[in-house]
């Protein structure tokens, strides 16, 4: 058994290599794979189709796989006669169109493989109890990677999904404050717009630097940094002002602590658009020429990560103080808690993620301006933790990701005139999707309020107890 | 003479105008059992606030093996509106917050039990461990800091065994029927490695032979753990039985102590207490 098991995981390792290396491997075959494709030499005959072969070959040199596909294709469909597109040459053209996916599905068949064999080999049964959920991670991760290549990284769903993943992140983040930790702040917007201004601000390209802040001489910055290191450095600049706002707030009454970031959130969007920072802020202009993303894998692994760090810590005996805080502060005080200090941790972690996801926004949208962090942002933001329930945090990811996708996706619909025969619809004009969703909202907010999840977590177990019912039963009824 | 735990000196708790614990002077000795009773109102559970720095006082000191934990004296408005009959302050001011003091090894429970109610039996007092923690956050997170946290959870099941509870772990707290949900925060209190315990009215609510246990396990801790015991009880039965001296307050004074056979017989106490209890 020991040994079949052995052999399986062997094989899937195999299979797995073979399929990621072929996948990564096809970018270069891509000339020889031409030469063969037009194995009579046409190209070199017929002018103009010597010219589409070469715009495949510059976008090859250029990068963008999305254009070497584009122009493959027009090659491809120009001279379907004079081109020989059988045999071998069709299984590598196929490897060449699905890299992504093939390499996202080698790469699962990977981590299966391994897990496989850890399970074999593992004496405390760690491995096998980790890896189920290692498993559907894994297969979510490439799922979506699939997807994308699949649909198209412009389509609406990608769009939910990367606005989702970030907004995710920062629900987690004031998941962690509000719901864990008991404290009411207000103040997510603002740490968002640090986080968003500090990344922007310090990884515009130098040499765009100048067109950037045209009415700034250029700015004050003249450096960039790396993305992840930027990424950090903003979480660093919110968690740092959250450090500052909690030295006189934490110590008063819970109340304060949502009037005094509430206010510090307006004064820092002011602050931000105030001309005499125009030098580093570029004042009330946009940021813009800083690294974005294109694949919805990246919003995905850096939200992933960060959530996954706030359920460490909240599984960790500090989650278990903050949640005794939350409980009762008098008791936790008795017990030995430190009450300033661990609220002022739940703050400042709160507040590191908030500005991390402020900058995974500014990424997402390309452009970053202070005006656009209002009050609003952080009362939907707000919504979306009450959606998915106070002290949970598989609720806050599910319900980002509905909420997102309702208020971008959709209702979209209702924004847009719309006639049944020659019956103009009333109401049916933009704004009215505003309408709708503030109603849906309310209904939500009325009727579950204590939002999807209340303050349980989706779990294996969970999905497994509700699927079977007479299993179920007995332990909490 | 026996070591001196706890001392009280001339503690004054004043709220606006009422004089909540006037000028009270106690002490408790090392391995001791004392009990603490009044009518209702007498200020009892707000002396134990001033002990453990909930609250504190308007005047007086409080020493815990002869350190000097909590001193203070009218401030501000107060140093016109006291109204407490000692009017001779320390010159100090300490002021410790409640952790502080329980890490120090004051632990208690609550006369209106305030235990952690979304959370289970078990994480109840699990929380309790973490005042000892050497872990941060990073070490915590990442579960670096393995060896403590099964010594944390080892502690907290044992706690729970010692009270009766263990059986009960996963059971939300406050599912718990009245007298173990007492018997919940005793474990609780005990997780966090006291060496004196305040107890406040532990057998509230508790019927004549919960309470007789009660008393029969308040003396096996004691034992066990080599702690001190400062309670404050209505139940008579329970005071008589397992104190070694009693002090009886009313409107915040002191009006009467010593032994139990002493005090039971004090025309001062029968007037104040125990006529309005048997009336
Ligand atoms: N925070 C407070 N603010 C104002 N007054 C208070 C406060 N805490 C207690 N008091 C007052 O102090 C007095 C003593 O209250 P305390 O709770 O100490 O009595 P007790 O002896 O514990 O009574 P019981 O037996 O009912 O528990 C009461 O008159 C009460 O109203
Ligand atoms: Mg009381």
């Amino acid at each position: 058994m020991k040994t079949v098991k052995i052999i399986l995981a062997a094989l899937l390792i195999l299979c797995a290599a073979v399929l990621v290396i072929a996948a990564e491997s096809s970018k270069d075959k891509l000339p020889g794979l031409l030469e063969r494709m037009d194995a009579q030499g046409a190209a070199a005959q017929d002018t103009k189709m010597q010219k589409a072969k070469d715009r495949v070959l510059d976008a090859l040199a250029e990068g963008s796989r999305e254009k070497v596909l584009r122009s493959l294709e027009r090659y491809l469909d120009g001279w379907p006669d004079r081109l020989d597109t059988g045999g071998t040459v069709a299984r590598e053209l196929f490897v060449y169109r699905n890299r992504p996916s093939l390499t996202a599905a080698g790469l699962f068949l990977l981590l299966a493989g391994a897990l496989l064999l850890g399970a074999v080999f593992d004496r405390t049964g760690k491995i096998r109890k980790a890896a189920l959920p290692a498993l559907l991670i894994g297969l979510l991760y490439a799922g979506v990677y699939i997807l994308e290549s699949v649909v198209g990284s412009g389509t609406m769903l990608i769009t939910v999904l990367k606005k989702g993943a970030i907004y995710a992140l920062v629900a987690v983040a004031m998941n962690l404050l509000n719901g864990f930790t008991g404290l009411f702040s207000l103040g997510q917007a603002g740490f968002m717009l640090i986080g968003a201004y500090t990344f922007a601000i310090f990884t515009i390209e130098t040499q765009s630097r100048a067109q950037v802040y045209q009415y700034y001489d250029g700015g004050l910055v003249q450096f960039a940094l790396p993305t992840l290191a930027a990424l950090a450095l903003a979480g660093a600049a919110a968690a740092f002002f959250a450090f500052l706002i909690g030295l006189p707030v934490l110590r008063l009454k819970s109340d304060y602590l949502a009037i005094a970031t509430l206010g510090f959130a307006e004064i820092i969007r002011a602050v931000f658009q105030y001309d005499g920072l125009g030098p580093i802020t570029n004042g009330s202009n946009l940021l813009r020429k800083y690294p974005t993303f294109d694949t919805v894998l990246f919003p995905f692994l850096v939200a992933g990560a960060c959530v996954a760090f706030i359920a460490l810590v909240i599984h960790s005996t500090y989650g278990r103080s903050f949640k005794a805080i939350r409980d009762d502060e008098v008791a936790a005080e008795a017990m030995g808690i430190n009450l300033f200090r661990h609220k002022q941790l739940a703050f400042v972690i709160s507040s590191f993620f908030a500005g991390v996801g402020g900058a995974l926004l500014a990424m997402y949208q390309t452009t970053v301006q202070a005006a656009a962090f209002t009050s609003a942002m952080t009362y939907e933001i707000l919504l979306i933790v009450v959606i998915g329930g106070m002290g949970s945090l598989t609720g806050s990811v599910m319900a980002s990701f509905l909420f997102i996708a309702a208020s971008e996706w959709w209702l979209r619909f209702l924004d847009n005139e719309q006639a049944i025969g020659s019956f103009q619809l009333p109401l049916m004009r933009s704004g009215f999707r505003m309408v709708v969703f503030s109603v849906i909202i309310m209904a939500v907010v009325l009727f579950y309020r204590r939002g999807i999840m209340g303050d349980k977590e989706l779990s294996l177990k969970r999905i497994a107890r509700r699927l079977s019912p007479r299993k179920g039963g007995g332990a909490n009824g | 003479m026996a070591e001196r735990v706890l001392e009280l000196d001339r503690v004054t708790m004043q709220f606006g105008g009422v004089v909540a614990v006037d000028s009270l002077s106690m002490r408790v000795d090392r391995g001791e059992i004392v009990a603490l009773i009044g009518p209702n109102g007498a200020g009892k559970t707000t002396a134990f606030n001033c002990i453990t720095g909930v609250y504190t006082p308007t005047s007086g000191q409080v020493r815990y093996l002869g350190n000097l934990i909590i001193s203070n004296r009218p401030q501000g408005r107060m140093k016109e509106l006291y109204a407490g009959s000692d009017k001779a302050f320390p010159a100090e001011t300490v002021v410790n917050t409640p952790d502080r003091i329980t890490k120090m090894g004051i632990a208690r429970t609550f006369q209106n039990i305030r235990l952690f109610k979304t959370q289970t039996v078990f994480e109840n007092v699990l929380i309790a461990t973490h005042l000892h923690k050497t872990s941060n956050l990073f070490t915590a997170a990442f579960r670096l800091n393995y060896r403590e946290e099964q010594q944390m959870r080892r502690h907290a099941l044992e706690m729970l065994e010692v009270v009766g509870l263990a059986d009960l772990k996963d059971e939300k707290a406050t599912s718990l029927p009245y007298g173990k949900q007492r018997r919940l925060e005793i474990a609780r209190a005990l997780a966090t490695k006291p060496q004196l315990l305040l107890l406040d009215e532990p057998a509230a609510g508790m019927n004549p032979q919960e309470t007789d246990d009660l008393g029969r396990f308040i003396t096996g801790i004691k034992n066990q753990f080599g702690l001190t015991v400062f309670l404050i009880e209505h139940h008579m039965d329970l005071v008589m039985d397992i104190s070694d001296r009693v002090y009886v307050i009313d409107f915040g004074k002191l009006i009467a102590h010593g032994v139990p056979e002493e005090v039971q017989d004090n025309p001062d106490v029968i007037t104040a207490y125990l006529g309005v209890e048997e009336e």
